[in-house]
């Protein structure tokens, strides 16, 4: 599962996730993108599940790029924990992913079999998604 | 080519007030510029969609604006990237019988005999920046990849370009390629150096639970 090699700090702020995308916004590198309609935390097993649909779904055939890296650490307190006693311990790590962000993309393969794995990859995340085609592409 | 045409009129007012409720009646504010001084003038919007289903920046457009028309091409564009809609369009009024830099998209034709030996195509250059003079400019360049076998790449030297038209980039940059199919990789979780426990790193993490427990004991 993608996460960082070290780090400078173990724990971070939750931060905001204001307006929509401005980076990540275009398919750059394959011909097929999925593209995040809502705001969301996306973990580290998400991305690795969207990816095994993927590959899976294309017989390995094509490329997949992931275009968005889980760098931020998610904290957690134990079960049963009163409250108090300072931040938990990272549990897991996050993308953040504003509306806009194209996830993934997938080169190599038909437009319908590119759809059908986009639609499997985005049924394993919390948000709504698109489909978009590579404008030189259509 | 064909040159495509639109209609055009004077934009009055400026700022996103202005632009913004432009937009909301159909219209696309755009700016014409290039040898010329900058105008400001409004695009219908549908028209623009019927005229462009695929913007490029190697299309001549013919803008009719009162008697006069300008000979243009799509330098930029602006568009919301979730609803698809065109925001803002410019417009680059070339000098004509002078050459211009531009990129066409590069159309990838056939099957490769790498991909039935098992390969995977990667197209790594979509466009192509080239020098020529706007009447010799070509809709888009095609490149045949029957024969590209398995673990050969066709550059930008093997690009037959028309007559008049100069490649830019470099003739050794790389346009497509056959590779071999990986297998599918099992990531294993990442050892975490340095202070920051990550998944996978077991004994980190119930270091640092076991720390959290120590500190409930005590209270």
């Amino acid at each position: 599962m993608l996460s960082p090699k070290r780090t400078k700090y173990r724990k971070q702020m939750r931060g905001k996730m204001k307006g929509r995308a401005t980076r990540c916004t275009e398919v750059s590198f394959g011909d097929y993108g999925l593209v995040a309609l809502e705001k969301e935390w996306i973990t580290n097993r998400q991305i690795e599940a969207c990816r095994i649909a993927i590959t899976r779904h294309v017989k390995r055939g094509g490329k997949v790029w992931i275009r968005i890296f889980p760098d931020k650490p998610f904290t957690k307190k134990p079960a049963e924990t009163r409250m108090g006693k300072g931040k938990g311990a990272p549990e897991y790590w996050v993308a953040p992913v504003k509306p806009g962000t194209v996830m993934f993309e997938l080169g190599g393969v038909d437009r319908a079999m590119a759809e059908e794995a986009m639609k499997r990859a985005g049924s394993k995340l919390p948000i709504k998604t698109k489909f978009l085609v590579r404008s030189s592409v259509e | 080519m064909e040159a495509k045409k639109l209609n055009v009129e004077m934009r009055q007012g400026e700022g996103k007030g202005a632009a913004g409720r432009l937009r909301s009646s159909g219209k696309i504010p755009a700016v014409i510029y290039g040898h010329t001084t900058p105008t400001s003038i409004t695009v219908d919007a549908g028209e623009f969609r019927t005229a462009f289903r695929r913007i490029t920046q190697n299309t001549i457009v013919e803008l009719h604006m009162g008697s006069g028309v300008h000979e243009v091409l799509v330098k930029d564009y602006q568009k919301d990237n979730l609803t698809g809609r065109i925001l803002h369009v410019d417009f680059y009024e070339f000098e004509k019988g002078k050459s211009l830099r531009t990129r066409v998209p590069i159309r990838l034709i056939g099957n490769p005999v790498g991909v039935k030996e098992g390969g995977i195509l990667e197209s790594l250059l979509h466009r192509l920046d080239v020098e020529c003079l706007p009447r010799d400019m070509p809709e888009e360049i095609t490149l045949d990849i029957n024969e590209l076998a398995l673990d050969r790449a066709l550059h930008v030297s093997d690009l037959v370009l028309p007559p008049g038209v100069r490649a830019l980039q470099a003739s050794d940059q790389v346009v497509c390629l056959v590779a071999h199919r990986k297998a599918e990789e099992e990531v294993a979780p990442a050892v975490v150096e340095g202070e920051v426990p990550a998944e996978g790193e077991e004994g980190a993490e119930e270091g640092a639970e076991k720390t959290d427990e120590t500190e409930e004991k005590e209270e």
